[in-house]
């Protein structure tokens, strides 16, 4: 154990180091070297270490940058590539061998091979200013070798483009997210990187098979689907059998569960670990290794010390108390929803509304929510399958075979529109997978629906030849397999004032297209048409007969109008699940 | 040997001491530009007073000897404001640090095997604070962490790689 002036020392050197030593510090510095022969032998240590790692720095070891006078070494860049690279474990396994070759090369070789250069600017005048910028000069000698192995591992670098995930969100309840971290919702893949919670509770599911309950503000950082590193807040871990060897590293603290449940927090460089139940096996940084059995808890001080601790479980969310959080959040949102949706029901600029939300007894109609009351309006499920909706209290309706849809006829001449609804997409099986589309797709009349590719589509029929109908407006791609089975807002505005088509994801516009004059049609109209799939009397080719939706539906509504950014925003936003 | 083979050898053995000339001048000013510094003016020096330098004799005690005539000078100059050792404590550290400066390529690679099984988190505090020298409370805010929980971790870090390196060194 170091001595009190031994800990003193090193504090005072290294804020001496940061600038930050007054005076006072300083002469006790300098007081401390004279007087203990073990502060000295430390210090020239201490000193030693920091010229390695800056000559290092200045040799640009590894550098593929000279441009900024890249200071980064080939032991860090390797680092950073692991960062962005899911399997960050074998790529350290594999790179560091290399690495270690090159800069080897580099230090026992770079000055002999480059000597018989340096010899022939020798005789001039230029030596002088040749032998002080030597380190300088090794450094872009370096810079140059190592820029060429960079092609080869440039490559697995871009593979991490299609994230492989480590682990799941599966709950979080009133979350904001760090501001300078990245945004997750439920069933989000989390890769290696940063989870940081400004406050709310986040359910984190490792691949391995633990579940990890982590309370705001903190910092977890996961490393691997069995390991992650608790920088500061407070997790409960829940460790089955089948996961034991799952690691939670607090700081310098590496907590090895043996299949059980834990919790950990740190704050300030202290860290506590308590075991609530089965055991874990800590591991300290100077090699200690001790088993901590359930009912027992340790803190480790920020001096390194780690000493026994009361056991405090009330401090450490559980799954139970959380799955009550979760409860009382969806209650809330249901509510929160309903009540939206009760004024919504009365918007004079509804053509229709379908909240999906009530006439469990009337199993094959389908009722519009608008107020005042219009029966006429009603749609059909044909073959579709009533479901759970957004919340386990409300409905909704899945499309699953070729012939599941719901029929509508609707009538009226109008200009601008806005369609939004709630969908929940298992898969894009078709290559025109079907949110409206009406039957005839005659002059005026609307098709929405999402390609193949993941993209919204939206078109008004103009007439006239084959081909020169419509004016198509793309999305750029917004779904892919990741957002499988979770629930999306979906909206589309086309605003006959401004010939402007509009795509909304979640709130957020997508893209935002003029339709040129020729093809653009000022008056629309829908008649009859069909949710979730396709009915062409008119047309009955077998290629485009089929554009069932894979997925289901919660809430679809139509506006005689184009709406407000801020106004689909709003609809997400008091929808959400 | 004529003139040409004697500078060639000379200048062989100018390189090959860098590395060490800044280990030990770097931990006498513990400052990274002075440092550098008084490493070029010890190159010079060294240059101009080749011909006293006697062939076969060993060329690193005579550098480093030249190196802490320079930081001491350093020191005086720059004085106590500037400077955390005065003259008296360069006297007294100097022979230490020149004995372990011997050492420094072998703790450079130990170091480097050390710092390959280091945490990414603590990597990219040692890559901020060593390779770019940006102040702790720089780190602290791109980190978006507290000072004090910065500077707990890098003293922690640099314990832990020292105490690394010291075992690699022995294992060899």
């Amino acid at each position: 154990m170091a001595s009190p002036e031994i800990n003193e020392f090193e504090r005072l050197l290294f804020d001496w180091e940061d600038g930050t030593l007054d005076a006072t510090g300083t002469t006790r510095l300098r007081d401390l070297l004279r007087t203990n022969p073990e502060v000295r032998k430390l210090y020239v240590d201490r000193q030693m270490f920091s010229a390695i790692l800056k000559l290092d720095g200045d040799a640009g070891i590894g550098s593929s940058d000279t441009g900024h006078g890249g200071i980064e070494t080939a032991v860090f860049s390797t680092s950073e590539r692991d960062r962005l690279l899911p399997c960050a474990d074998s790529e350290n396994t594999v790179k560091v061998p290399t690495v270690l070759h090159a800069t080897k090369d580099s230090v026992e070789g770079v000055d002999r091979r480059y000597t018989s250069l340096l010899l022939v600017v020798a005789a001039s005048i230029l030596f002088c200013v040749v032998l002080g910028r030597w380190l300088l000069v090794e450094s872009r000698l370096q810079s140059a070798e190592q820029v060429k192995p960079a092609p080869n591992e440039v490559l697995p670098g871009k593979e991490e483009a299609t994230s492989v995930g480590i682990a799941l969100v599966t709950r979080l309840v009133d979350v904001t997210w760090h501001e300078s971290e990245k945004q997750f919702t439920v069933g989000d893949a989390l890769s290696v990187g940063v989870v940081g919670l400004e406050s709310g509770v986040a359910q984190i599911e490792f691949f391995c098979g633990a579940t990890v309950i982590l309370e705001g503000p903190a910092r977890l950082v996961l490393e691997s689907s069995t390991v992650a590193r608790l920088q500061s807040g407070r997790l409960r871990a829940q460790v089955p059998p089948a996961a034991r060897g799952f690691q939670i590293h607090a700081d310098d603290l590496r907590v090895v569960d043996l299949g059980t449940e834990f919790g950990v927090a740190v704050n300030e460089g202290e860290a506590d670990v308590q075991v609530f139940d089965g055991e874990v096996e800590l591991y300290q940084p100077n090699g200690e290794q001790r088993l901590v059995t359930a009912g027992n808890a340790i803190t480790q001080a920020a001096s390194g010390v780690v000493e026994p601790a009361e056991l405090t479980p009330d401090q450490f969310l559980g799954l139970e108390a959380l799955d009550d959080r979760v409860r009382n959040q969806k209650e809330d949102r249901y509510q929160r929803w309903l009540n939206h949706s009760m004024k919504l029901r009365k918007d004079p600029r509804i053509i229709t509304y379908y909240s999906m939300e009530q006439d469990r007894y009337w199993k094959r109609k389908l009722a519009s929510s608008v107020v005042p009351e219009n029966r006429d309006l009603d749609g059909a499920i044909v073959g579709a399958k009533r479901v759970v909706g957004r919340w386990p209290q409300k409905s909704g309706i899945e499309f699953k075979r070729p012939g599941d849809r719901v029929r509508v006829n609707i009538p009226g001449q109008f200009g601008s529109l806005t369609f939004a609804c709630w969908v929940k997409i298992d898969s894009l099986d078709r290559w025109y997978n079907s949110l409206f589309l009406t039957d005839s797709y005659q002059r005026g009349e609307p098709h929405w629906q999402i390609l193949d590719t993941g993209q919204l589509f939206f078109s008004v029929r103009l007439g006239g030849g084959p081909g020169k109908g419509h004016h198509k407006v793309l999305s750029p791609p917004f779904w892919d397999a990741s957002l499988s089975g979770r629930w999306l807002h979906l909206a589309t505005t086309y605003n006959v004032e401004t010939k402007i088509t509009a795509h909304f994801l979640n709130g957020e516009k997508l893209c935002e297209e003029r339709i040129p004059d020729e093809l653009f049609v000022k008056q629309t109209c829908v008649g009859k048409a069909t949710i979730g799939n396709w009915s062409s009397p008119t047309r009955p080719e077998a290629d485009f007969a089929i554009r069932n939706l894979n997925g289901s539906m919660d809430e679809f509504v139509l506006f005689r109008d184009a709406l407000k950014p801020d106004e689909i925003r709003d609809l997400f936003v008091q929808g959400r699940p | 040997m004529s003139e040409t083979e004697q500078t060639e050898i000379f200048v062989q053995q100018l390189a090959e001491c860098q590395g060490r000339l800044f280990g030990y001048v770097y931990s006498m000013l513990g400052e990274h530009s002075r440092a550098m510094d008084v490493v070029q003016e010890t190159n010079l020096v060294l240059w101009r007073k080749r011909a006293e330098f006697r062939e076969g004799a060993p060329f690193m005690p005579w550098a480093l000897a030249i190196a802490r005539f320079q930081v001491l000078a350093h020191v005086r100059d720059q004085g106590r404001d500037k400077c955390l050792l005065d003259t008296e404590l360069v006297a007294v550290l100097s022979d230490e640090t020149e004995r372990q400066v011997d050492q420094l390529e072998t703790m450079r690679l130990a170091l480097r095997r050390c710092m390959s099984d280091l945490p990414r988190e603590k990597m990219e505090l040692l890559r901020l604070r060593y390779y770019r020298a940006m102040p702790i409370a720089e780190i602290a805010k791109s980190m978006g962490r507290k000072a004090d929980a910065v500077k707990v971790a890098l003293l922690r870090a640099r314990r832990r790689l020292a105490d690394c390196m010291h075992r690699r060194m022995q294992e060899g």
